[in-house]
C-alpha cells in the first residue's frame, strides 16, 4: 500500500511537471512565434525575382516566328510565322495541337507584329499589307476539366491607299494600338522613309489616313508606338530625338513637341501598363523610362526622364512590356535580357536565351512567366517569380518618383480605381503619423502625469492619495474605443466650434494660472502652515475653476477684437491654414489621457519608493518640502520616472483605435496641430480586411507590425532595464 | 510682492503647480466619465413634446435635443453669435430629416400639448405627432373620449398580437419548406456541376417530389392562413396628424409602442426608463444598429471572454508556475521574463494582423482543407470567427494573467513551502495544497484584468472575427449548438461602428453613448473587483510573514 501511495505521488509528481514545463515552454515558444510568423509574412517582399526556364523545344528551321503568345494558364502557346501559320503548341502533351492558316498573297511575307492586352493582333506584310485579326487563347470548362481553345478571327485589311513606293512597299516599323472607345490607330514606315497613319473610328465607321512625312521630311524614324489614351504618337529618329504626334483630332494629326531624349539611334519605343510611363531603348544599350510630368509652378504637362536603369552591352532591339505591372524586358541585339521594374529603377535579372538574339517573346497574362523564341528557333517559357517587384528598401523608405507626380514623394496609395493603378507604399507618412501623434500626445501627457505624480508622492494628504490613485487606475482601464468615440465624436465638434475658447485653455489658462497660484505667496508663510492639509489643494480647485470661467468669458470677445469673430476663418484666410475637425490637437487630447495614467502609475511609484532617510535628511538639512523634492526625490526617482515616460510611449505608439476615430486617417506629412494624419496602427487596421492574401499590401502591413512590434519592444525593454537598475541602486537604503 | 517673490524662490508655488496638474487630470477623467453617464442614461428617459412655433408660421414637434451658441456669417460679412436649438423632429419618412436647427430668435411661441404622441416605429424611427383616429376594437371611441389612448393602445396590443402570431406562422412555414428547398438547391447545382450520376439524380428527384406532395396541402393552409392574417392587421390602421397638419394613416404593427410623455408622471416615466433599459439589454438592434438593443453584442462580447479565458488562463498559469518553480533561475529566465512583460506592451493590433494571419489564414484554412473541403471555397473556420479572436486575444492578454499569476506566487511565503517539502510532499503535492491556492487571488486577479482587458479591446477583434451585424448567435439550437466558426457581435465594435460607419451618425449617437456607457460599467466593474482582490492579496501576504 505504502509504495504504492508513494509510486502514485511520484508518478502524479512527474506527469505535473512534465506539463507544467510543457507548458511553459509553449507560451514562450507562442512568444517566439509572434516575432517570427511576423518575419515569415514578411520577408518574402525581399526575396527578388527568380527565373527558371521550364519547357523548351524548337521548330523548324525553315519558318520565322513573328509573334508569341501564351495562354494565361500557361498551357497553351502560338507562334505565327512569316509565312502566314500560326502553330499552337501544347505544353503539357508537347505537340503542336493545330495549325491555323492566314491567308496571304502569293509571295507575301509578314515582316512585322503587334498583339495587344484584348487579342488584337496586326501583320505587317512586305505588299504593305497589314492584317488585322484576333486571337484569343480561351479557357474552355467541361466539368472540373479545363482545355484552352484557340479563337481565331481574321477581321480586316489596312492599307495605305495613297501614293505607294512600288519597289520598297514593305511595313518595317509597326505601331498598333487601341483604347476603350474602341478606336484603333496604326503607324508604320515604308519606303524610303514614310511614316504612315491610319485610325479607324468605330462609331461613324469611317478611317482616316495620313503620311506624316510629308511635312515632316527630314525626320529619319527608327521606332513609333503609339499611346491610346492621350491619343499620341511618339516616334524616335536616328540622332535619339523623339517626335510627339497629336492625333486628336483625326483629320489632322500634327507634331505638337519635339525633344532630344537620347544620345544615339532610339531603337525602341513601348509605352508600359497604363500608358503613362514610356520606355527608351536607344542603340548604345541605355534605357530609360519617360512620362509627362508638370514641372513646379507651371501647369504644363511635359516628357521628363524619370528612371534609368542598368546599361546594355549592345543595342536595344526591343522592349516588352508586362500586362500586369509595370515590369519589361528589355533585350538587346544580341539575345542579352534585363528584366526591369519601371517605378523603382530595378534591373530585377539579367539573363539570355541561348547565345543568340531574341525574335519574338511576351510575358505570360498573369505576369507570372516569360515567352521567348530566339533565333535558333528554339522557344523557351520561363516561370517568373517575382511577386513584389513594386516593394524595395526604396519604395518603403525612400521618395519615389511615381506616375503623374511632379517630383519624387513619400507616398502611401495602396488602393486605386482602375486596373492599372499602381500601389504606393511608403511607410514614411506612416511612421510620421504615429510620431505626430505620439509627440502631441506626450506634450500633453508628460507635464500633467508628472505634476500629478509629484504631488500625489509628495505633498498630498494621505487619504486623498488613497482615492486619487484608483481613480487613475480606473482611468487606465476605459476602453480605447470610448475614449476615440468621445474624441471623435464629442471633443473634435466642441474643439471646432468653440476654438477659441480652446486655445485660451491652451495658451491663457496656464499663464493665468500661475498668477492665480502667486496669490497663495500673499499668506505669510507662518500662517499657512497652520492651515489643514486640504487648503491648498481647495485653493487649487477654485483656481481652476475660476480660470475656466473667465476663459469661456473671454473667448467670444476675444475672438471678436482678434480674429474677426471667427478663428477657423481667420487661420484661413490670414495664415492658410485649413482647420480639419479631427486634428492632431484632439489626437494629443485624447491619446494623452489614455497615456497619462501609465506615466502617472509608474512614476508615482517610482517616487513614493525613494527611501524617506534621504528625503528626511535633506529636511533636516534646512532645505524646503519643493527643494528636497526637487534636488533630492526627483533625482532619486528619474529613472522611475523615465521607465514610466517609455511605457507610455511605447502604448502612444501603438494605440490603434484612438487615431482610428480621432484623426482623418489622411496621410499627409505636416506637423501642423490643425490636419489629421494616418498612423501605422491605424493604417492596418483600416487596410488589411481588404487586402488580398499574400499579395504587396498584405504582406507590408505586414511589415509594419513588425516595425511596430521591433518599436515597441525596444522602447518597453529599455523602460525595464532603466527600471531595474533604478531598483537595485536603491535597495541598500 | 516680496512675500510672493520668497513663494516662488523657495517653490512653494510648485507645490500648487503639482497639485494643479493632479486636480486637471482627475477633472478630465470625471469630465470624460460624466459625459457618457449623462449622455447614456438620459437617452431612454422620456423627454417632453415641444411644439415650436415660428415667426414664419411654420411649427415643429418634437423633443429638444441640444442647444448652442452659433456663428453666423450674415450677407455683409458680418459674424452674429446666435442662440440655437436643436430639436428632433422624427418623421423621418415624411421630412427626410430627423433632426432640424431652429433660430432662437424666430421662435413665436412654446408649448407642452397633453395629447402629443411619440411613436416608437420599427422602421423609420420615430414619429412625433397626434392621434387622429383608429380602428378601434370597441366601437364608437370619440377623441373626446377620457379612454381615447386605452383604446387606442387595446387597439395597439391586438395589431401587435396578430403580428407576433403572423411571424410564428412564417417560421412554421420556414421550418416546413427548408428539406424541400435544400433537395431542390442539390439539384440545380448539379446541373451547374454535374458530379451525380444520373441514378443519383433520380432519386432525388423522386425525393424531391414525394416532400412536396406531402407538405402541400399542409403549406396550402398555412399560406392561407398567413395572407387572411396579413389582411386582418393591415385593417388595424391608425390615423396621425403632424404638426403641419399633414395626416397619415397607416397599420398600427408598424408601431412598437406609442406615448404621451407630456401626460406621463414622473414615475411612470421612470417604469417607463426601466422598460427601455431592459430593451436595450435583451433585444436584437434595429436600424441598422441604431435603435432597438444590443443583446448580442452583450452575448458575443461574454462568450467571446469565456472562451479567450479556457485558452488564456491554464496557460498562464503553467507558465507562471514554471518560471518560478521550475524553471533554473538564470540570465534566460529572466530575459523570458523580460519578454513576456513587453508582450504586454505590443500593440493590440499586432496581435490582431498574427491572428489574422495565422489563426485564419494559415490553420483556419487547414482545417477547412481538412474537414471542411465540401463547402469550399467558402470558407469555415478560413475567415475571421469567435474561435480566432478569442484566442487572438488569448494570447494578448496571456502576460496581463502571467504576471498576476507570479505576484501571487511570490507572495506565498517560503516558509510554507519549505515546510511542506520537508513534511515530505512531492513538488506537485506542494504546489497543489500550497502554491495554488495561496496564488488563488492573484490569478483571479490576472483573471479579471484579462476580461476586462478584453471586453475593452477592439482593434485586434475588427479583424479577426467581429461584424456589425451577426445573423445568429455563436450558441443556437440548431447542432453542433456551438458554433465557434461564426462571427460575432462585440460591444466595444459596436461603439466604433455605430458611431462611425453608420449612415445617420446624429440619430445613432444616443445608442452609441448608451453602449460605451455598458462598457465603461463592464470594465470598471471588472477593475474595481480585480483592485480589490489585489488588496485582499497583499493583505494575506503580510499577516503570513508573522
Amino acid at each position: 500500500m505504502k509504495t504504492n501511495f508513494k509510486k502514485k505521488n511520484e508518478r502524479n509528481n512527474k506527469i505535473a511537471s512534465m506539463i507544467i514545463s510543457v507548458g511553459g515552454y509553449g507560451v514562450i515558444l507562442s512568444i517566439a512565434g509572434i516575432f517570427l510568423f511576423l518575419l515569415y509574412e514578411t520577408l518574402p517582399l525581399f526575396s527578388g525575382a527568380s527565373l527558371d526556364k521550364v519547357l523548351s523545344y524548337n521548330v523548324s528551321k525553315k519558318k520565322k516566328v513573328v509573334l508569341a503568345g501564351v495562354d494565361q494558364y500557361k498551357e497553351l502557346s502560338f507562334l505565327i510565322s512569316n509565312n502566314g501559320e500560326i502553330d499552337y503548341f501544347n505544353f503539357k502533351s508537347k505537340e503542336i495541337e493545330k495549325r491555323d492558316t492566314v491567308t496571304l498573297e502569293n509571295g507575301e511575307i509578314i515582316t512585322s507584329a503587334v498583339r495587344v492586352a484584348d487579342g488584337d493582333i496586326s501583320l505587317g506584310t512586305n505588299k504593305g499589307r497589314i492584317l488585322f485579326l484576333n486571337l484569343n487563347l480561351k479557357p474552355v470548362f467541361t466539368g472540373s476539366i479545363r482545355k484552352i481553345v484557340p479563337c481565331l478571327t481574321q477581321k480586316n485589311i489596312i492599307k495605305y491607299s495613297g501614293e505607294n513606293d512600288a519597289n520598297n512597299n514593305s511595313v518595317r516599323l509597326l505601331a498598333f494600338s487601341e483604347n476603350e472607345e474602341g478606336i484603333l490607330y496604326w503607324a508604320w514606315t515604308n519606303g524610303e522613309n514614310r511614316l504612315i497613319l491610319k485610325i479607324y473610328d468605330p462609331d461613324e465607321d469611317e478611317f482616316y489616313e495620313h503620311n506624316l512625312s510629308e511635312e515632316n521630311e527630314d525626320i529619319k524614324v527608327t521606332a513609333i508606338t503609339i499611346n491610346p489614351d492621350q491619343e499620341t504618337l511618339i516616334a524616335g529618329d536616328n540622332k535619339g530625338e523623339l517626335f510627339m504626334f497629336d492625333l486628336s483630332d483625326y483629320s489632322e494629326p500634327e507634331l505638337i513637341d519635339n525633344w532630344k531624349a537620347v544620345k544615339s539611334k532610339i531603337t525602341s519605343l513601348t509605352f508600359l501598363i497604363g500608358n503613362n510611363s514610356l520606355v527608351v531603348g536607344d542603340e548604345a544599350g541605355e534605357v530609360k523610362v519617360w512620362f509627362e510630368t508638370r514641372k513646379e509652378g507651371s501647369d504644363e504637362l511635359k516628357y521628363r526622364e524619370i528612371h534609368t536603369f542598368a546599361k546594355h552591352k549592345f543595342a536595344i532591339q526591343s522592349i516588352i512590356a508586362s500586362p500586369r505591372n509595370r515590369l519589361f524586358l528589355s533585350i538587346d541585339v544580341k539575345g542579352g535580357i534585363h528584366l526591369n521594374y519601371s517605378t523603382t529603377d530595378n534591373t530585377q535579372v539579367e539573363f539570355s536565351d541561348g547565345n543568340t538574339s531574341v525574335l519574338a517573346g511576351c510575358f505570360t497574362p498573369k505576369s507570372d512567366g516569360i515567352f521567348l523564341v530566339n533565333n535558333d528557333n528554339e522557344v523557351s517559357l520561363f516561370n517568373l517569380d517575382d511577386s513584389h517587384p513594386d516593394v524595395t528598401l526604396t519604395t518603403l523608405f525612400g521618395k519615389v518618383w511615381y506616375e503623374g507626380y511632379g517630383k519624387p514623394e513619400f507616398v502611401w496609395q495602396s488602393t486605386g480605381g482602375t486596373d492599372s493603378f499602381e500601389s504606393k507604399f511608403s511607410l514614411i507618412p506612416l511612421i510620421f503619423g504615429t510620431l505626430k501623434g505620439t509627440f502631441y500626445a506626450m506634450i500633453f501627457a508628460i507635464p500633467i502625469a508628472l505634476l500629478g505624480a509629484v504631488y500625489v508622492s509628495q505633498f498630498a494628504p494621505k487619504n486623498f492619495a488613497a482615492i486619487v490613485k484608483p481613480t487613475v487606475e480606473i482611468m487606465a482601464a476605459l476602453p480605447s474605443v470610448v475614449i476615440g468615440f468621445l474624441a471623435g465624436l464629442y471633443f473634435a465638434p466642441l474643439f471646432d466650434h468653440h476654438l477659441m475658447f480652446i486655445f485660451l485653455l491652451f495658451v491663457f489658462a496656464p499663464l493665468a494660472f500661475l498668477v492665480f497660484i502667486s496669490f497663495w505667496g500673499l499668506i505669510p508663510e507662518r500662517k499657512r502652515r497652520t492651515f489643514p492639509p486640504y487648503a491648498e489643494l481647495g485653493f487649487v480647485l477654485l483656481g481652476l475653476v475660476v480660470i475656466y470661467y473667465i476663459s469661456s468669458f473671454i473667448a467670444a470677445p476675444l475672438e471678436d477684437i482678434f480674429f474677426n469673430g471667427n478663428m477657423k476663418q481667420w487661420l484661413y484666410s490670414s495664415l492658410n491654414i485649413t482647420y480639419d475637425q479631427r486634428n492632431s490637437i484632439v489626437v494629443g487630447f485624447a491619446l494623452g489621457f489614455a497615456v497619462i495614467p501609465i506615466i502617472f502609475t509608474i512614476s508615482e511609484d517610482a517616487l513614493s519608493n525613494v527611501p524617506p532617510s534621504l528625503s528626511s535628511a535633506a529636511l533636516a538639512l534646512g532645505a524646503s518640502k519643493w527643494q528636497t523634492v526637487k534636488r533630492v526625490v526627483l533625482p532619486a526617482a528619474a529613472g522611475g520616472i523615465f521607465a514610466g515616460v517609455m511605457l507610455g510611449l511605447g502604448r502612444a505608439i501603438g494605440e490603434t483605435m484612438i487615431v482610428l476615430m480621432a484623426t482623418g486617417n489622411t496621410p499627409i506629412m505636416d506637423w501642423g496641430p490643425f490636419d489629421g494624419f494616418r498612423a501605422m496602427s491605424a493604417n492596418i487596421a483600416v487596410e488589411i480586411p481588404e487586402a488580398p492574401v499574400g499579395g504587396s499590401l498584405f504582406r507590408v502591413l505586414f511589415l509594419t507590425a513588425l516595425i511596430l512590434l521591433i518599436f515597441t519592444f525596444i522602447i518597453n525593454s529599455f523602460a525595464t532595464y532603466i527600471g531595474d537598475k533604478l531598483r537595485k541602486k536603491y535597495a541598500r537604503y | 510682492m516680496k512675500r510672493v517673490f520668497t513663494f516662488w524662490k523657495k517653490g512653494d508655488s510648485f507645490i500648487l503647480m503639482t497639485a494643479g496638474g493632479l486636480l486637471f487630470s482627475i477633472a478630465m477623467v470625471l469630465l470624460m466619465v460624466g459625459i457618457i453617464l449623462i449622455k447614456g442614461l438620459g437617452f431612454f428617459w422620456p423627454a417632453n413634446i415641444t411644439e415650436f412655433r415660428m415667426q414664419s408660421g411654420e411649427k415643429y414637434l418634437g423633443q429638444i435635443w441640444e442647444k448652442e451658441e452659433a456663428h453666423l456669417t450674415d450677407k455683409s460679412g458680418k459674424t452674429k453669435i446666435v442662440a440655437q436649438t436643436n430639436i428632433k423632429i422624427g418623421n423621418r419618412d415624411i421630412y427626410g430629416h430627423d433632426f432640424i436647427w431652429i433660430n432662437n430668435n424666430n421662435i413665436v411661441g412654446k408649448s407642452e400639448p397633453a395629447n402629443a404622441v411619440e411613436f416608437e416605429r420599427w422602421e423609420y424611427g420615430n414619429l412625433y405627432g397626434f392621434i387622429e383616429s383608429f380602428t378601434p376594437i370597441t366601437p364608437g371611441v370619440k377623441i373626446t373620449d377620457s379612454n381615447f389612448f386605452e383604446e387606442a393602445d387595446k387597439s395597439l396590443q391586438k395589431a401587435l398580437a396578430n403580428k407576433k402570431l403572423i411571424e410564428r406562422k412564417q417560421s412554421v412555414l420556414n421550418k416546413l419548406i427548408t428539406p424541400l428547398s435544400n433537395i431542390q438547391t442539390e439539384i440545380s447545382l448539379d446541373e451547374i456541376n454535374k458530379t451525380k450520376s444520373s441514378a443519383e439524380l433520380g432519386k432525388l428527384r423522386a425525393k424531391e417530389k414525394t416532400i412536396r406532395l406531402n407538405i402541400a396541402p399542409k403549406l396550402k393552409n398555412l399560406q392561407s392562413e398567413l395572407l387572411k392574417l396579413k389582411e386582418k392587421n393591415l385593417a388595424i390602421t391608425v390615423t396621425i396628424r403632424t404638426a403641419d397638419g399633414i395626416k397619415r394613416t397607416f397599420p398600427f404593427a408598424k408601431i412598437i409602442r406609442f406615448f404621451r410623455p407630456n401626460n406621463m408622471s414622473f414615475f411612470a416615466k421612470a417604469g417607463f426608463y426601466v422598460t427601455k433599459v431592459w430593451e436595450f439589454l435583451s433585444e436584437n438592434p434595429r436600424e441598422s444598429n441604431t435603435e432597438g438593443g444590443v443583446f448580442p453584442a452583450i452575448f458575443g462580447t461574454i462568450m467571446m471572454v469565456i472562451l479567450m479565458s479556457i485558452a488564456v488562463v491554464p496557460f498562464g498559469v503553467l507558465a507562471a508556475l514554471y518560471l518560478n518553480e521550475y524553471a533554473k533561475q538564470g540570465p534566460v529566465i529572466r530575459l523570458i521574463r523580460l519578454a513576456i512583460a513587453n508582450l504586454a506592451g505590443v500593440p493590440s493590433i499586432v496581435f490582431g494582423i498574427f491572428g489574422l494571419g495565422f489563426f485564419v489564414y494559415i490553420l483556419g484554412s487547414s482545417i477547412d482543407q481538412l474537414f471542411f473541403s465540401s463547402s469550399l471555397p467558402e470558407p469555415t473556420f478560413g475567415t475571421g470567427g469567435i474561435l480566432w479572436a478569442s484566442l487572438t486575444l488569448a494570447l494578448l492578454t496571456l502576460p496581463v494573467v502571467v504576471i498576476a499569476t507570479e505576484e501571487g506566487i511570490l507572495s506565498v511565503p517560503k516558509a510554507n513551502k519549505e515546510g511542506a517539502l520537508a513534511l515530505g510532499a512531492t513538488k506537485w503535492q506542494m504546489i497543489r495544497k500550497i502554491v495554488l491556492p495561496n496564488a488563488m487571488p492573484g490569478i483571479l486577479t490576472g483573471v479579471i484584468l484579462a476580461i476586462s482587458r478584453g471586453a475593452g479591446e477592439v482593434a485586434p477583434l475588427m479583424i479577426t472575427g467581429v461584424v456589425k451585424l451577426a445573423p445568429s448567435l455563436p450558441i443556437d439550437a440548431s447542432f453542433p449548438f456551438l458554433h465557434l466558426e461564426r462571427k460575432f457581435m462585440h460591444l466595444g465594435f459596436h461603439i466604433y461602428d455605430v458611431g462611425f460607419q453608420s449612415p445617420n451618425v446624429e440619430a445613432a449617437l444616443p445608442m452609441v453613448y448608451t453602449t460605451a456607457l455598458l462598457l465603461i460599467v463592464i470594465v470598471v466593474a471588472l477593475n474595481l473587483l480585480a483592485i480589490y482582490l489585489r488588496n485582499n492579496l497583499k493583505k494575506k501576504y503580510k499577516t503570513s510573514t508573522f
